[in-house]
């Protein structure tokens, strides 16, 4: 009896148990499924950085493909990068190196449009909207003062558009960040503006009313928005001068590191996307002189991107902040006459970093001459659906351009799409 | 198989003549545009809205034939006359000023430079030179269009090739045929993703056959040749010795080959292009003349007979198809003469309805029982601010090494082909356009000191600035409000004039082609 008692006092207690288990699994689970990141920075490596230079080298290939540089350790073991990244080395704990990234477009402004809206540019076909405005729109609250979307230093300005996405998630170009945003203070005082900004609303309305046109909530809109803007207490985050000398120096004082250091500051005030740009005019484009001109530009986004991963780790926003290193493509395995390298996008590197992703790991492999991917070949869709899942995006969703008779899904999903799931 | 959709669309066209027009003039084209759009509009129960007044009309049809607002003397003019025939007068004034050929040389290098394409977009000025030189001499399109594709040598001895050249290189295939295919035949021949698998297949085939006719332009070794030779037709070049043959995605290696399966008969004294420009060209062809008719039609009411405006193919039906047909057949027999087809659609009724919708506003303009609300091009813009405002001011962040226009337009201009109806500016433009000296600073200074001369009372400064920036009249409702502010703000008068002025520079009504 009391056997029985207890018996049957176990089972239900293990009955309970188990549901209990169940049911915190679950929890878990399901906790575990929400994205952590909540915002994105894309450092864009304008021209194409040589993945035998960076984060795939090759120091038993031939002497026309092995290059200069060499390897070193990382803070993770087995895992070795260019000896330009000191910096960024003792940060790889945080870190997944992407090395099979294979795609197809190997002209600058092809490939740049290619990676970042995930769709082929057909001259003046459909205007697809690039990453940062898909995180913009899918992400975004519309309540916020700034556009979530903002685009940092001078780069491939036609890969950075809202295209069907609208005016709502235009990026905010910031030509360079010492500047910061231009035209954000009225020509006149405070009073004319808002008396102007008011009578200018008044003539609106009765426009609209007569004339109901989309094109025109569209340009009061925008209008809006960046009225908004202006008078926004957030606007200083666009002011560097805010920050430290010492603090400004850690990041470098070229365009790419204050450019970081802004990103940070975005990301702080609840911006989603920030796209840094390195690499004005050719950039990594290093079809001469690849060595010395890798080993500077090296050095610049070493300190630019070792001083953001670490602020934003100290200040509790690392895993919610996704950082991605990338260009159009990779280098030419063959070292050129003039020491150079070509354009290479059947093999190359990407960095993904932070955003509450398993750091620590080098995914795919490439051949002993970093030519072909052997191992796990990652698209460009596969890379934008893996980014988008990360942020906790569908990137099955189907938008619906007007005057686009299909639907157009946020990643193309015509070919098959595989999420790098090593990473989640 | 793949031959039948377009056999339809040629079946269709000039085979059958369900009533022959005849009389070339302007009048009855412009009569037998009103009499279809009516015909259809009859059948859905639709009402036409009523016709624009004077005003919105005069700065419409400036802003469609010369890409600008009409100065205030001229709108002042054009509004006081009593003229009965003053709309006629001022679309035949239009076509003849040199402004005419500015103004389609602007649109069509938007369409034929890619706007991805920043090194060609540098020297994309002296192609628009060329195109609108043709334009005003009024040149056939057939005659434009065959020299556009056919076109040899370099950049700087010859402007009509800049179009085929990119950086350092020829166009790709790919580019070229997509270039050729949308904007001489109507057709994207590339679009990979349609639900309609037929009409895709036989694109394809199209595609990689019209690719064929540009392979002899392409270099087979290093890409010097445009630089030092130009574009050149090299006779030993096909598909498959294209340098990186197998790294161009899709490549079907195929003969040159005509739309619709007709393989090119060699003929060893022409090179290919001008082979593919002849049958482009042909009054026979019936793609060449529908996809201008269409392109022309969409420029001035926003919107094609078939839309997307280059999407024309036997899955997607013309709103008007009748139009479409005579129009364009009307349009080859002229000799593809564009300004007749531009006189007879600016002087048709259909094109003098107000934008004002209705009881139902979207089939009202889907089916021009009203005119569409466009947006202004980054050119359209821009010339009118000079024409209002005076050259543009130094202002800083704003770098113009390359020229004023040319960095605005690139600054204000969108990606690709965009919806003329659709709005696409965000906060950097507008905030450049409120905040910048470029033209919002001293300019609208200087505009409101000549405003306030020649002794004008009150009303006539308010009247001038509205005449000037909006090219119309104050309604007495604005004109109360401006006054009412005079009154009772403790700002001087010409303070109160120039928040006027930006507000009626930043107005939706500003931006818009209403």
């Amino acid at each position: 009896m009391r056997n029985d008692i207890t018996r049957r006092g176990f089972l239900s207690l293990a009955a309970a148990g188990g549901t209990l288990t169940g049911w915190l699994g679950r929890l878990a689970a399901h906790a575990a499924d929400q994205p952590k990141a909540k915002s994105c920075i894309l450092l864009w490596m304008s021209g194409g950085p040589s993945h035998l230079d960076t984060f795939d080298l090759k120091p038993d290939a031939s002497d026309r493909i092995r290059g200069e540089f060499q390897p070193i350790d990382t803070s993770v073991p087995g895992i070795q990068i260019s000896e330009h990244f000191p910096k960024f080395a003792k940060l790889m704990q945080h870190a997944a190196v992407l090395r099979s990234m294979s795609t197809v477009e190997s002209d600058h402004q092809l490939a740049s449009y290619h990676v970042h809206t995930g769709y082929h540019k057909r001259a003046g076909g459909v205007a697809f909207p690039s990453l940062g405005a898909i995180v913009s729109r899918e992400l975004g609250s519309k309540d916020f003062p700034l556009p979530h979307f903002v685009c940092i230093g001078a780069g491939p300005r036609h890969s950075t558009r809202s295209g069907f996405l609208g005016p709502d998630h235009q990026p905010l170009d910031v030509l360079s960040p010492d500047r910061g945003t231009d035209f954000l203070e009225p020509l006149t005082n405070r009073i004319e503006f808002a008396r102007q900004y008011d009578l200018l609303r008044r003539f609106d309305s009765s426009f609209h009313e007569a004339y109901r046109a989309e094109a025109a909530r569209a340009h009061s809109s925008a209008l809006a928005r960046a009225v908004r803007l202006m008078t926004a207490e957030e606007k200083r985050t666009f002011d560097l001068s805010q920050e430290s000398d010492a603090d400004r120096d850690r990041y470098g004082r070229g365009s790419f590191g204050q450019g970081c250091l802004m990103a940070r500051r975005l990301i702080e005030t609840g911006v989603r996307f920030v796209e840094v740009m390195m690499g004005d005019g050719v950039g990594w484009d290093t079809h001469r002189d690849n060595f010395p001109r890798t080993r500077t530009l090296s050095a610049e986004a070493d300190a630019g991107m070792a001083a953001l991963i670490k602020d934003l780790q100290e200040r509790g926003r690392l895993d919610s902040t996704l950082v991605i290193w990338m260009g159009e493509f990779g280098r030419s395995p063959q070292i050129t006459s003039g020491g150079g390298r070509n354009h290479w996008s059947r093999a190359w590197s990407s960095v993904l970093v932070g955003g509450g992703i398993r750091g620590g790991q080098a995914i795919g492999r490439t051949d002993r001459d970093a030519a072909e991917v052997v191992e796990r070949p990652i698209s460009v869709t596969d890379f934008l659906a893996t980014v988008c899942t990360i942020l906790g995006i569908d990137y099955t969703r189907e938008n619906h351009p007007p005057g686009i008779k299909r639907p157009i899904p946020i990643v193309d999903t015509s070919k098959e799409v595989s999420v790098i799931s090593e990473l989640l | 198989m793949w031959r039948l959709p377009l056999a339809a669309i040629a079946g269709l066209l000039f085979c059958q003549a369900p009533e022959a027009v005849r009389g070339d003039d302007a009048a009855t084209l412009a009569e037998l545009i009103d009499r279809h759009v009516q015909a259809r509009l009859d059948s859905e129960g639709l009402a036409r809205v009523p016709p624009a007044d004077d005003a919105e009309f005069l700065r419409r049809v400036f802003l469609d034939l010369h890409g600008v607002v009409p100065s205030a003397e001229r709108a002042a003019k054009f509004l006081s006359s009593g003229d009965p025939q003053k709309r006629v007068r001022l679309i035949e004034d239009l076509l003849a000023s040199p402004r005419f050929g500015e103004h389609f040389g602007d649109m069509w290098r938007r369409c034929l430079i890619s706007p991805l394409a920043n090194e060609q977009r540098m020297q994309s000025d002296r192609f628009a030179d060329w195109l609108a030189k043709r334009f005003n001499d009024n040149d056939g399109w057939d005659r434009i269009a065959f020299d556009l594709l056919t076109a040899t040598g370099k950049i700087d001895e010859n402007a009509a090739v800049t179009h085929l050249v990119e950086g350092r290189y020829p166009l790709s295939v790919t580019d070229l045929t997509d270039l050729s295919s949308r904007y001489f035949l109507g057709d994207r021949l590339n679009c990979a993703q349609s639900h309609d698998q037929p009409i895709v297949e036989w694109k394809r085939q199209d595609n990689w056959g019209m690719a064929a006719f540009f392979a002899q332009i392409q270099t087979p070794g290093r890409p010097k040749v445009v630089y030092l030779a130009g574009v050149q037709d090299d006779p030993k070049m096909t598909l498959s010795s294209l340098r990186d043959a197998d790294a161009i995605e899709g490549l079907q290696i195929q003969p040159p080959t005509f739309l619709g399966g007709q393989p090119l008969k060699t003929d060893g004294d022409k090179t290919h292009r001008v082979a593919l420009a002849e049958w482009i060209t042909s009054r026979e062809n019936p793609f060449f003349a529908r996809a201008m008719v269409n392109r022309m039609w969409w420029h001035f009411f926003g919107r094609g007979i078939v839309n997307p405006v280059d999407d024309m193919h036997a899955g997607n039906p013309a709103s008007h198809p009748e139009m479409l047909d005579q129009l364009s057949r009307r349009f080859a027999e002229s000799g593809f003469d564009l300004k007749l087809l531009c006189r007879a659609i600016a002087s048709s009724n259909t094109y003098h309805q107000t934008s004002r919708p209705g009881k139902e506003s979207d089939s009202e303009a889907k089916l021009f029982a009203r005119m569409s609300i466009k947006v202004l091009s980054a050119e359209q813009l821009y010339d009118s601010l000079v024409e209002i405002l005076g050259p543009p001011a130094k202002a800083p962040g704003i770098d113009t090494r390359l020229g004023a226009r040319s960095e605005f337009c690139q600054f204000f201009a969108g990606d690709g082909d965009p919806d003329p109806t659709r709005y696409e500016r965000g906060i950097p433009h507008m905030l450049r356009l409120m905040n910048s000296p470029q033209f919002a600073g001293r300019n609208v200074s200087a505009l409101i000191s000549r405003a306030e001369g020649n002794g004008r009372t009150a009303d006539d400064v308010v009247e001038q600035l509205f005449l000037t920036i909006l090219a119309r009249r104050p309604t007495s409702a604005e004109l109360e409000l401006v006054r009412t502010q005079l009154r009772d703000s403790d700002a001087l008068p010409q303070t109160v004039h120039r928040e006027l002025a930006w507000a009626l520079l930043m107005s939706s009504e500003f931006s818009l082609n209403h």
